[in-house]
């Protein structure tokens, strides 16, 4: 029982890193946070939906949505963060709220408020080990998504554009200077972010079968939270953050009420933010 | 006045007061993305002194007020450690706890929301609304209001010069988080039902986003932020579904456009020296 609802917990968890990820990479360059971040998760779950509808299969709808999301994010970057780079903090956050609610609004347009069912593509196999059972989809979303963990965890760590990355949030001018082009950098780290949330959206309605245009405000709010209990600007720590997250989500609801869950995750947020706001991993002062 | 327009002017003046309890909190340089709390704090509790308890309106508004203030000092005290987008972080969780806290608790209703809270006029509201404005426009005018630039603009050297910094920004945080809580109160005595999606995030990014497009600097802009965005969306009807799209698609122009906000402090400066001129103009 406890072992299957940690597999349920990391399953869950895994697709809040993603998010947590997309957050963080953001906040660590910009310091600057978007709220429009859980409305591209939801137009990826989306784009992943008629994707599957016009019949393509899971790996290439998964592909589709994530570059569409990643270029949703980079759109977002060019209209609500970069004309307002030197305004008041507050600015690009507002501007990300209003774009999110015409996100929304556009959704609703093209696809309903009404549930959409996800179609099903592929043959769902259920597998036991001794008492835990795992679906293919739970292997999926894990691989998936601890695949695209490491992989971004060694292209920010390793290669020459990750240096330019981690260059470009420490010291934009310096970096500027030394000829790293910071505009690429940013579109780079923004289209990344979005693909990964697209990725994270595609995996979640695969779970939950239905999708609304307003499943992003929840997903993205808890995005946020991972972020900051792993530490803000860490890339392991928003993905251990994600987990956690997940974990908690699922033990909550198992041996306690469900209907507390958002009361301890967000209290959690707070305490956090309040009295450890550089989290579990972040290494930087506030 | 029909009752469609009512309900605007109803709802406009909610509006100014929540503009006005995030400006209160951003005279001191706090920014609170968690005031729709506040406002579910007054609104419930208002709502369950007149409904259950069956007191009148005027003192259970004072009381949600008071008990909002009361909880603004509880969360105030730990958001002096935050500043900029961890206090917004903060705040924005606190509101998130407050809202859950309403969708589960049983004696306000839960999740069915809380029906029955009524006798909110237009008069109580633009009363209300009218002794803040009072309020801030002596606030502006006073030594006190001083003290609160110094803050704002450098919180060291205002405590080097003596102010006692963690009170003031103290005192705004309860102040604000008063002014919601009666804000929220007038909303639950109007809609005669809430439910705690009334609060949600979008209500404490409105309230901000009022501040901030009206200007942060003076309390006239957060007035006109949330006049001008009361009305814009009714002017909005003809698009019908798309409304909310062109919606969001002119706050994203206007704060690219005016990212300091309509009204600036050398504007009411001009204006009021433009007014003054008109008095003491002497010769051609």
């Amino acid at each position: 029982m406890f072992l299957q609802q940690l597999i349920n917990g990391l399953t869950l968890g895994s697709t809040y890193s993603l998010l947590a990820i997309g957050f963080t990479l953001v906040l660590g360059l910009l310091q600057m946070l978007n709220i429009a971040h859980g409305d591209v998760f939801m137009i990826g779950a989306f784009l992943g939906l008629t994707f599957s509808l016009l019949g393509m299969p899971l790996y290439l709808a998964l592909i589709l949505a994530m570059i569409g999301a990643g270029l949703l994010a980079v759109i977002i970057e060019r209209l609500c963060f970069r004309p307002l780079r030197k305004a008041h903090f507050l600015m690009p956050l507002l501007s990300t709220i209003a774009f999110g609610i015409l996100l929304q609004n556009v959704a609703t347009q093209m696809w309903g408020s009404e549930p959409s069912r996800y179609p099903q593509t592929m043959e769902i196999a259920q597998f036991h080990l001794g008492s835990v059972q795992i679906s293919s989809i739970d292997i999926i979303i894990l691989v998936v998504s601890l695949g695209f963990m490491i992989g971004i965890d060694l292209f920010v760590r390793k290669t020459r554009f990750g240096r330019a990355m981690r260059a470009t949030s420490e010291k934009p001018q310096t970096a500027s200077i030394l000829g790293v082009d910071v505009n690429m950098v940013i579109i780079v780290t923004f289209f990344a972010s979005g693909a990964l949330a697209g990725i994270a959206g595609v995996l979640t309605a695969l779970v939950y079968l239905q999708i609304t245009p307003f499943i992003g405000i929840r997903q993205g709010l808890i995005g946020m939270v991972a972020m900051v209990i792993g530490g803000v600007g860490s890339l392991r720590g928003a993905m251990i953050g994600g987990l956690m997250i997940g974990i908690i989500e699922i033990m909550n609801d198992a041996y306690f009420t469900a209907s507390y869950r958002d009361i301890i995750l967000f209290g959690l947020f707070f305490v956090f933010i309040v009295f450890k706001p550089e989290g579990l991993f972040g290494a930087k002062e506030r | 006045m029909s009752v469609y327009m009512q309900g605007i002017v109803a709802l406009m003046g909610v509006n100014i007061l929540m503009a006005l309890s995030v400006y209160a909190m951003i005279t001191t340089d706090q920014v609170s993305l968690g005031n729709a709390g506040f406002m579910a704090i007054g609104a419930y509790a208002s709502a369950y002194l007149t409904v259950k308890v069956g007191m009148p309106i005027l003192p259970a508004l004072l009381s949600g007020a008071f008990l909002s203030f009361i909880i603004g000092i509880g969360v105030g005290i730990p958001a002096l450690r935050l500043e900029g987008l961890y206090l917004v972080m903060a705040t924005f969780g606190f509101g998130e706890v407050v809202r859950t806290f309403f969708l589960n608790f049983e004696p306000t209703g839960g999740a069915y929301g809380f029906r029955g809270p009524m006798g909110t006029t237009l008069l109580l509201i633009y009363g209300w609304v009218f002794s803040m404005v009072l309020l801030f426009w002596l606030l502006s005018h006073s030594r006190m209001g001083r003290s609160l630039d110094a803050v704002r603009d450098d919180p060291e050297v205002a405590s080097s010069i003596g102010l006692n910094v963690t009170l003031l920004k103290l005192g705004t945080f309860g102040l604000g988080a008063f002014i919601a809580g009666a804000a929220g109160g007038l909303y639950a005595h109007y809609m005669f039902y809430i439910e705690s999606n009334n609060f949600n995030i979008l209500v404490s990014s409105m309230a901000i986003l009022y501040v901030i497009l009206g200007g942060m600097y003076t309390f006239w802009g957060a007035i006109l932020g949330a006049v001008i965005f009361s009305i814009l969306p009714e002017l909005l009807r003809f698009m019908a579904d798309w409304r909310l799209s062109f919606y969001g698609a002119i706050l994203v122009v206007m704060i690219i456009l005016r990212p300091y906000g309509i009204i600036t402090r050398p504007m009411v400066k001009w204006v009021e020296n433009w007014i003054g001129g008109l008095f003491t103009r002497t010769g051609p």
